[in-house]
């Protein structure tokens, strides 16, 4: 039996996810010999392949339309779309955002910030696609797995994965569900 | 008692028992979010809801009471998708983000539920809709975003404080949690007693002191007694690394079971004075530091020589907020070996000197305790303010007004309980002795004296007329609240320090005939309770640390003054003194001028005894360690002792047991 493929993509996140990914430290070694790892936003390869991955991981809110066009790609390209992290999964701290009006919180950000000097512009160019409201991964595409944490545990990461790589579905309970 | 089955388990439990508390008695735990052990249980949450054969829906268990043969199951695979569904509409309704909230991970019980469900997310999309977020009050926050309208915190403060603040506008999703009618909580009715913080399941609402400092699972409980004042309310003080978070009101507490006031929740966390580290000794007109040995030497050489010189020897004044182990050490260094003829406390015996020679009288205590006030159907309360000082036991009051008991409030300078009593009497000063002459004239003129009082003869001349010229309370009136109190089935006296403060003890000897006259103190009921001064008055007045205090003449003196704060009074008096020295535990003027200065444990570090308004013997616990050079009052006290050449024997719980207080002291 071939390795299941892994791909993995980010949305609008701080990329802490991936990066408690990398927490798992040597078990990475074991982790590469069960799957097979694909396109991570941290390797060369950016994209899911066409043909398609067993596994899709997508970290981060949905912010942008640049930001649905990668979620609705991820879900078309793999089997089973895996949620990780609370912005993934609730929105997270991105989601704050909901509670001004876009503009100004564009304008907080770009323009009022304190170590911004006069010249503060919202960037706007059709490559970082439009914003919008921002809204968890499962408002925009189906998700089967959903791994809260801010981040989740390399425990849980490392947890999830390995089952998915012997074709269980992870269950999160005890100690291994967080919210936070 | 009624028999039925949860998760098919015989239960029995006595009637009127709600299925929630039935299933706990058989060690099954039902989840819940609005249901408190101290609060009337509303059924708001849903989380509860158990199926009940032949109930049509499944039921909420905190307000079902139990039938006979009721088969109850708690915890079906239906149950379960209802019980996500519910935490799913609570989730998508407001603001709850875990990751930006200080009760997140472990603290929260909304976060906690959702676990116990094993929820990954929440399957409705959230309802972006702001709320405010209300930070006008100075110990804590109310976050609207994060409440569930569990209503725990209204509960609490009607139910538990009798202040009815808080309460919940509109309905259904426009429900809002507010104060009063609609302002912010730091301009309402709230009296900071921070109950509602409490109980708050989410972290709706948080304290500002202690938010952010600390998870359950990081902090220290240890279980105390408050030492704000004399009603010795049970805490628990957290604490982390040494220092003290958060207190909590202790729910195992008999005596105010979880409920705190500002002074003893909140007042502690600010403290802002500087900490005595090392002892001081003032050397060509300045402080500096000593040795323990340098300093009390320097005491002893001052001290032994005056020993038995009367009126301009020593004077001595401890602080009633000192253990009973070292009030008990104090008066026996100062009056019994050193042979002093002034050794008294800071009080000075204000609440308590007049009590405890009135039940010596006597022969009896005559002061009950203040569970009197839950069976109360009159309260009257005479020279005490409740509302600023003793407020737990004012909550007690204020608790039972909604079940229709009258309050009568006495004192000449106006409360917050005038505002709630049925009759607030404001007589002229000094006239509370002519009132309660009045009174008893009335109610014996009526024929509605239970058991003895004063003769006829002497109550002749307090007619109503004569009465009302002397007191400004006009005579219909008196008439009315004699009437009332008479009539009373359960009448209860709470006096404070506004009837005994005064040099004549004739207007507690006339409340207490008042009390003997409406059948309130009989052979097995007392319920006349002296609201007393500060945690350890009332071991003091045990001690005789009860004169009144003059420094005048005296050569030196030696106050223990521990973590009390000085009245301007106390400054000005004992300025001049010849030679001072003072144990305590934070600078301040007293410590500014003395010339010994010993640096003493503060109240969460001491362990010690204390005596409460009922003369209940409680302990306090230490929390937290005080830094290296400060001792202990005890250990201080045994010091300088035997500095002197003196033992002192620490059999401090040989007295309790002799001698007539007002109040038994239940050791």
């Amino acid at each position: 039996m071939s390795k299941p493929k892994v791909s993995t993509d980010w949305l609008a996140a701080c990329a802490g996810c991936h990066m408690s990914l990398l927490d798992m430290d040597e078990r990475i070694v074991n982790l590469v010999e069960a799957v097979d790892i694909r396109a991570t936003p941290i390797t060369d390869l950016k994209e899911p392949d066409e043909s398609g991955v067993d596994v899709g991981i997508l970290t981060g809110a949905v912010n942008t339309t640049t930001n649905e066009e990668v979620a609705h790609r991820m879900r078309k390209r793999c089997k089973i779309l895996v949620a990780l992290g609370d912005c993934a999964v609730f929105g997270g701290v991105i989601a704050m955002r909901n509670f001004f009006p876009l503009e100004d919180s564009l304008r907080r950000a770009y323009v009022e910030t304190e170590s911004t000097d006069a010249e503060g512009k919202i960037p706007r160019s059709p490559e970082l696609g439009a914003p919008t409201r921002v809204r968890a991964l499962n408002e925009v595409v189906k998700v089967d797995v959903h791994v809260p944490g801010c981040p989740p545990d390399a425990d849980v990461i490392y947890y999830v994965l390995t089952e998915l790589a012997q074709g269980r579905m992870p269950e999160l309970k005890n100690d291994k569900l967080h919210w936070h | 008692m009624v028999s039925l089955t949860i998760d098919g388990k015989k239960v029995e439990v006595p009637e009127g028992t709600t299925v929630l508390r039935a299933a706990e008695m058989a060690g099954i735990d039902i989840p819940r979010l609005c249901d408190h052990a101290h609060l009337t249980p509303i059924g708001a949450c849903r989380l509860c809801i158990v199926e009940v054969e032949g109930a049509r829906v499944p039921q909420p268990s905190c307000t079902l009471p139990v039938s006979n043969g009721m088969v109850v199951r708690t915890d079906t695979p239906q149950l379960r998708e209802s019980r996500k569904f519910i935490l799913t509409l609570l989730f998508s309704e407001r603001n709850h983000f875990c990751m930006y909230c200080q009760m997140s991970g472990g603290d929260c019980e909304l976060q906690n539920a959702a676990y116990r469900q094993n929820m990954t997310h929440w399957p409705l999309p959230t309802n972006w809709q702001p709320l405010p977020v209300d930070a006008s009050h100075q110990h804590f926050v109310l976050d609207h975003n994060r409440c569930i309208l569990c209503r725990r915190c209204v509960r609490a403060c009607g139910e538990l404080v009798g202040n009815f603040t808080l309460g919940i506008m509109e309905r259904g999703a426009n429900s809002l949690l507010i104060a009063d009618l609609g302002v912010p909580l730091g301009e309402s009715s709230c009296i900071s007693c921070g109950t509602c913080v409490q109980v708050c399941p989410t972290g709706a609402l948080i304290e500002r002191a202690s938010a952010y400092r600390g998870r359950e699972k990081e902090v220290e409980r240890t279980k105390s007694v408050c030492l704000g004042c004399s009603v010795g309310c049970g805490v628990e003080l957290i604490t982390r690394d040494n220092h003290l978070v958060r207190i909590d009101g202790d729910w195992d507490a008999p005596l105010n079971q979880g409920v705190l006031c500002e002074v003893g929740r909140f007042l502690p966390l600010n403290e802002e004075r500087e900490r005595l580290v090392t002892p001081l000794v003032r050397r060509n007109g300045a402080l500096k530091a000593a040795t323990w040995d340098e300093a009390l030497n320097v005491i002893a050489a001052r001290l032994k020589p005056l020993a038995g010189r009367r009126g301009d020897g020593i004077a001595a004044l401890a602080s009633t907020r000192l253990p009973a182990e070292a009030l008990h050490l104090f008066g026996q260094l100062f009056a019994e070996k050193l042979g002093s003829d002034m050794v008294t406390s800071i009080e000075e015996g204000m609440t308590t000197a007049q009590p405890t020679a009135l039940a010596q009288g006597l022969g009896r205590a005559f002061e009950g305790n203040l569970d009197a006030l839950k069976s109360a159907d009159c309260v009257v309360i005479i020279g005490a303010n409740l509302a600023e000082n003793h407020q737990v036991a004012g909550f007690f009051v204020k608790r039972a007004l909604p079940k229709g008991t009258k309050l009568v409030v006495i004192d000449p300078t106006e409360n917050d309980f005038h505002r709630l009593a049925d009759y607030a009497l404001k007589p002229q000063p000094g006239t509370d002795y002519e009132l309660l002459m009045g009174l008893m004239a009335g109610i014996v003129h009526h024929g509605l004296a239970k058991g003895e009082g004063p003769s006829l003869s002497e109550l002749a001349r307090y007619t109503p007329d004569i009465v009302a010229r002397k007191t400004g309370i006009p005579a219909e009136t008196i008439l009315m609240v004699g009437h009332l109190i008479a009539m009373a089935h359960q009448p209860v006296f709470v006096y404070g320090k506004g009837l005994t403060g005064k040099d004549s003890s004739q207007a507690l000897r006339a409340l207490v005939d008042l009390a003997r006259l409406v059948g309130a103190l009989t052979e097995d009921r007392s319920a006349v309770i002296g609201v007393k001064g500060e945690a350890n008055s009332q071991a003091a007045a045990v001690y005789g640390l009860t004169k009144p205090f003059q420094v005048d003449g005296r050569q030196a003196l030696f106050l223990a003054l521990g973590d009390d704060r000085p009245s301007q009074r106390l400054i000005q008096r004992v300025e001049g003194a010849p030679f001072l020295a003072v144990q305590a535990s934070y600078v301040s003027p007293l410590t500014a001028m003395a010339d010994v200065v010993l640096p003493a444990e503060m109240w969460a570090e001491q362990e010690g005894h204390y005596i409460n308004l009922e003369g209940r013997l409680q302990r306090a616990r230490a929390a937290l360690r005080a830094p290296e050079e400060v001792r202990s009052h005890v250990s201080a006290l045994q010091a300088l002792a035997s500095t002197m050449g003196l033992t002192l024997d620490d059999d401090w719980k040989a007295r309790l047991q002799r001698g007539v207080y007002s109040t038994p002291i239940l050791a």
